[in-house]
């Protein structure tokens, strides 16, 4: 991968110029598609209300599966369509555009950044500390961490750590490792002989594009399920 | 460490980058779509809720009519017979009368007959016995042509006529 990113300093922090444009534009996606969807909204409903009421249901069923609190449910569902609809996009955004200036790749799959999904992944951990902290106070839930017995409370510190980086590297493994093969397939294998492997790597890019999109989508749901249940975790009692 | 100082830094701009997108996000996706979706999702379940709700009561006040009217139906059926048992009575009766009535009348008029025909009977014997008395006073005056009085005749007659009689 000879990509190199676009990086410029701003105000002392340095932007990743690739990854903001690709969740810039995949935040602006995702809310023209639900713009677009929840326009004339009826109590018969029509088809495109249809479709988001049916994501709207899907979302709301995993936080519902994963979370026992009712409380908890009613704020956290906003946030798991939010996200799920957020990281599907980002997720399919480098299958089908790469768009690179002079070595310098502009738009790709922010999520096969390891920080992009780490802070999605942070997100869903101080959501998870906020919950738990409203639910039993600052003193319970610290106490939460000894529970059920004394002594698993290095492990229970250690649960948390390895929660986020297992939840944030899961994703952005699965989406680096499809962007890496779709670069070898489309980049390397394709010019390294020929017309003959143009045609050849045709077929191929074309399976892996919708295998990635699966793994996507099914990454998407991973990862919001897998929050859901870390904040279940965390407002109900052991 | 100057390395690590680096790459802490590209992150953290990342990072708070996309904190503010997703935020920007989630407050746009719940006031444009979110809200009047949920809104309008709420509502729908409490109609639907409603409407079973109503539709059960109307099933149950549905029966309950259609119990009330069996009853009804019931009743009238029973009436019914009642007033065809009745009339079927009534007309027992009539016939009765009217049949008792016709005999009395029939025995009253069978009875005046017969005292008609007695009587008539007695009448015609009575004229005839004076039919004859004046008759055979007649032929008597006219046979021995001497003069028997009325009385003697008649004597003579009523002798006579009771040996008819016997």
């Amino acid at each position: 991968m000879s990509e190199k990113p676009v990086i410029v300093n701003f105000l002392g922090l340095n932007f990743n110029l690739t990854n903001c444009l690709g969740g810039t534009l995949m935040a602006i996606a995702v809310f023209a598609l639900v713009y677009y969807l929840s326009r004339r909204i009826t109590l018969k409903p029509n088809k495109k209300q249809n479709l988001l009421e049916y994501l709207i249901e899907f979302t709301n069923n995993i936080v519902k599966d994963n979370v026992e609190d009712e409380d908890a449910q009613k704020h956290l569902s906003l946030y798991a369509f939010t996200l799920f609809l957020f990281i599907f996009m980002m997720n399919q955004l480098g299958l089908f555009l790469e768009f690179t200036v002079n070595e310098h790749v502009l738009v790709k799959s922010p999520t096969a950044d390891p920080l992009i999904t780490m802070t999605m992944a942070m997100m869903t951990l101080l959501l998870s500390f906020n919950f738990g902290v409203r639910k039993f106070g600052f003193r319970g839930y610290m106490s939460n961490y000894a529970r059920p017995v004394g002594f698993l409370l290095p492990i229970n510190l250690i649960e948390e750590f390895t929660n986020f980086l297992t939840l944030s590297l899961r994703l952005y493994g699965n989406i680096y490792a499809g962007e890496v093969l779709l670069t070898l397939i489309g980049g390397r294998l394709a010019k390294s002989g020929g017309l003959w492997t143009i045609i050849a790597s045709a077929p191929l890019t074309l399976i892996w594009q919708g295998f990635s999109v699966f793994i996507g989508s099914i990454q998407a749901y991973v990862f919001v399920t897998l929050s859901m249940v870390y904040i279940g975790n965390k407002v109900t009692q052991e | 460490m100057q390395f690590m100082f680096a790459a802490l830094k590209l992150g953290i701009g990342d990072m708070i980058y996309y904190l503010v997108i997703f935020a920007i996000l989630l407050l746009a996706v719940k006031h444009f779509a979110w809200g009047p979706v949920t809104d309008m999702m709420e509502k729908r379940r409490k109609k639907i809720t409603d409407d079973i709700e109503q539709a059960e009561s109307n099933r149950k006040k549905a029966e309950i009519l259609a119990n009330q009217r069996e009853a009804e139906l019931k009743d009238s059926k029973q009436e019914a017979t009642q007033i065809l048992s009745t009339a079927k009575s009534n007309a027992e009766k009539t016939k009765q009368s009217i049949i008792n009535d016709a005999d009395s009348e029939a025995a009253a008029i069978r009875k005046k007959a017969n005292a008609d025909a007695v009587q008539a009977k007695k009448d015609a014997l009575n004229e005839a016995r004076d039919q004859v008395a004046d008759l055979s006073v007649a032929i008597a005056e006219k046979v021995i042509a001497k003069s028997l009085s009325a009385e003697d005749q008649k004597d003579l007659v009523d002798q006579f006529i009771k040996g008819l009689n016997d």
